[in-house]
């Protein structure tokens, strides 16, 4: 606890003090602050944005909620299809080396390069941008749970198998809880994907969201502004990403996984 | 023998006939080979030509160099893995499968990370037709028969090397085997542990009447359980040599026969 206190001290003193040679090297006209905007211009960027709005009318709360809402449906809607697949995909060997390029090659495609043919096919309007974060989530979920299914510890099936447990009663009790961790593990990547692709979605054909934010600023020259658009949406992930884990831990108390990869 | 009939479940159907007559063996080894496919093709041959008759209740230690293939047959008798060639049967059926009466005590940890020590050894439950409270009564009572009634709710991952290895032995005697296969049980353990767990194995074998087949790579262990000493090369696997123990238990270390013993069983194996 104390070293732990200490440690948060010693983090605390250096961005602080980062923040302060930075405010300063504006000040004195080493940086340009369009360029490279101080901590106070932020923070008086975050105010007008959680008053007026950035444009005008949008506060920086509607900006967040609706990215929450977008990637959460793609991210679920990816969800729903790529873990009931994966676990039939791991479940039998010929399907995985069938479908196995099909995974790597579509997994491989930059998700907003796509941006174009999606909108040609959903337009530019609210689809497109579930859809987009839909797909960059769900190949990543997929592999995940197909390496989650393919890769299960030998021992474990023989010593299951010792005990005459086989086909499907194998697979329920023994092959899904140890792929469970991995499982996990591919929601949260799945989840680090749609924060990524939002940004890109939402620069088209919306001025809600933070990506339509992000996008905005840049139109007026406010880099302040797309700084706390960026700040956000890493705040997002992570907290996100911490609730995933602390459900993981609740869900998965025997694995120890956790302990070992912070991710 | 009270322990045993209060622990006994339903035999499987095949073991419920009349004994094996005397003198026929319980597990015959005939002429198994075993290869796996070598990496660039070909085949590298693990086991060539095991011949082995194990009688009913006897217990036979597997000596040898790592990676001679101890596991490897053990395998096979368990029915976990087929034979390239040659058989195994078990009272004259042949093995085709595990559930012929083999229980497996497993070389690494193979307890499942998921389940708590006392469900563990439930999972060896699992096609007894047990309720669910009977199952879990049973596996208390062979956590205490290891003596870890404490560690029940504990996951593997928050018990010790040693406690896991109980955990696994009480999991394997979950079905009363007639058969138990072990794997280096006691090869991750102090000597204290090691040493007890071998008394308390002598004591399960002698209440219960199973026949076991025993992989240990200490020859002095081996000397302290069984009846048989089976010693095998490598490059294929292979029996180099059979050793009677034929000492009375309990057992002393410092017996003169003992050291005379070990002595030529060390000089066979490095030699
Ligand atoms: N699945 C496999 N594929 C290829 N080779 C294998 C396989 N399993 C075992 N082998 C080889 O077979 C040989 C015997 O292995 P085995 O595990 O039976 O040895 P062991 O006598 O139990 O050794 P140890 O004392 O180290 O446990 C080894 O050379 C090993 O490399
Ligand atoms: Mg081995």
């Amino acid at each position: 606890m104390r070293a732990r206190l200490a440690r948060f001290a010693v983090s605390a003193a250096v961005i602080g003090a980062a923040l302060l040679a930075w405010e300063l090297a504006v000040r004195f006209g080493y940086l340009k602050p369009y360029q490279f905007p101080p901590a106070s211009r932020i923070a008086r960027g975050f105010v007008e944005l959680s008053t007026t709005g950035f444009p005008t009318g949008v506060s920086i709360w509607s900006h967040t909620l609706v990215t929450i809402g977008r990637v959460l449906q793609g991210y679920l809607a990816a969800l729903v299809l790529a873990i009931p697949l994966g676990l039939l995909i791991g479940a039998l060997p010929f399907l995985d080396r069938l479908t196995a390029p099909v995974v790597v090659f579509c997994r491989s495609i930059a998700t907003l390069s796509l941006l174009p043919l999606v909108i040609v096919w959903f337009g530019a309007g609210e689809l497109t941008k579930i859809v987009l974060i839909a797909y960059g989530c769900f190949w990543t979920m997929l592999s995940n749970v197909i390496a989650g299914v393919r890769y299960v510890d030998p021992m474990l099936i023989r010593a299951a198998r010792s005990f005459g447990v086989a086909g499907i009663e194998l697979y329920r009790t023994v092959v899904l809880p140890a792929a469970l961790p991995r499982i996990f593990a591919g929601a949260r990547m799945a989840l680090g994907v749609g924060f990524m692709v939002i940004v890109g979605a939402e620069m088209i054909g919306t001025i809600e969201g933070l990506g339509a934010l992000i996008m905005e600023a840049r139109t007026f020259y406010r880099s302040e502004i797309t700084m706390i658009g960026m700040l956000v949406i890493g705040m997002l992930g992570f907290a996100i990403s911490s609730g995933l884990a602390g459900l993981e831990r609740l869900l998965l108390p025997w694995s120890g996984s956790l302990d070992e990869v912070r991710r | 023998m009270a322990p045993r009939a209060h622990l006994a479940l339903r035999r499987p159907e095949w073991s419920r006939g009349e004994h094996p007559v005397v003198n026929v063996p319980f597990i015959e080894i005939s002429s198994v080979r075993k290869s796996f496919p070598a990496r660039g093709g070909g085949a590298v041959s693990v086991l060539s030509g095991i011949d082995l008759a194990i009688a009913e209740n006897e217990f036979v230690s597997l000596v040898g160099r790592s990676g001679c293939g101890k596991t490897t047959l053990l395998n096979i008798i368990a029915g976990l893995e087929a034979a390239s060639g040659g058989s195994v049967a078990i009272a004259g059926r042949p093995v085709t499968g595990p559930g012929q009466g083999q229980g497996v005590v497993f070389q690494q940890h193979a307890l499942f990370p998921w389940l708590a020590a006392v469900d563990n050894v439930g999972f060896g439950f699992r096609n007894a037709g047990l309720s669910k409270r009977q199952r879990r009564a049973r596996s208390m009572e062979l956590l205490r028969l290891v003596g870890l009634q404490a560690a029940a709710t504990k996951y593997p991952r928050e018990l010790s090397g040693g406690m896991q290895q109980r955990v696994s032995i009480a999991r394997a005697l979950a079905l009363d085997p007639q058969i138990l296969l072990m794997d280096e049980p006691f090869g991750a353990l102090d000597e204290l542990t090691r040493i007890e767990l071998q008394q308390e194995l002598l004591r399960i074998w002698q209440a219960r009447r199973k026949t076991v087949v025993f992989v240990t790579h200490s020859i002095n262990e081996a000397l302290i359980l069984s009846d048989r000493i089976v010693l095998l090369a490598a490059n294929p696997g292979r029996i180099k040599r059979i050793f009677e123990v034929g000492m009375e238990r309990p057992r002393s270390r410092t017996a003169p026969s003992f050291n005379a013993l070990y002595e030529d069983i060390w000089n066979e194996l490095s030699s």
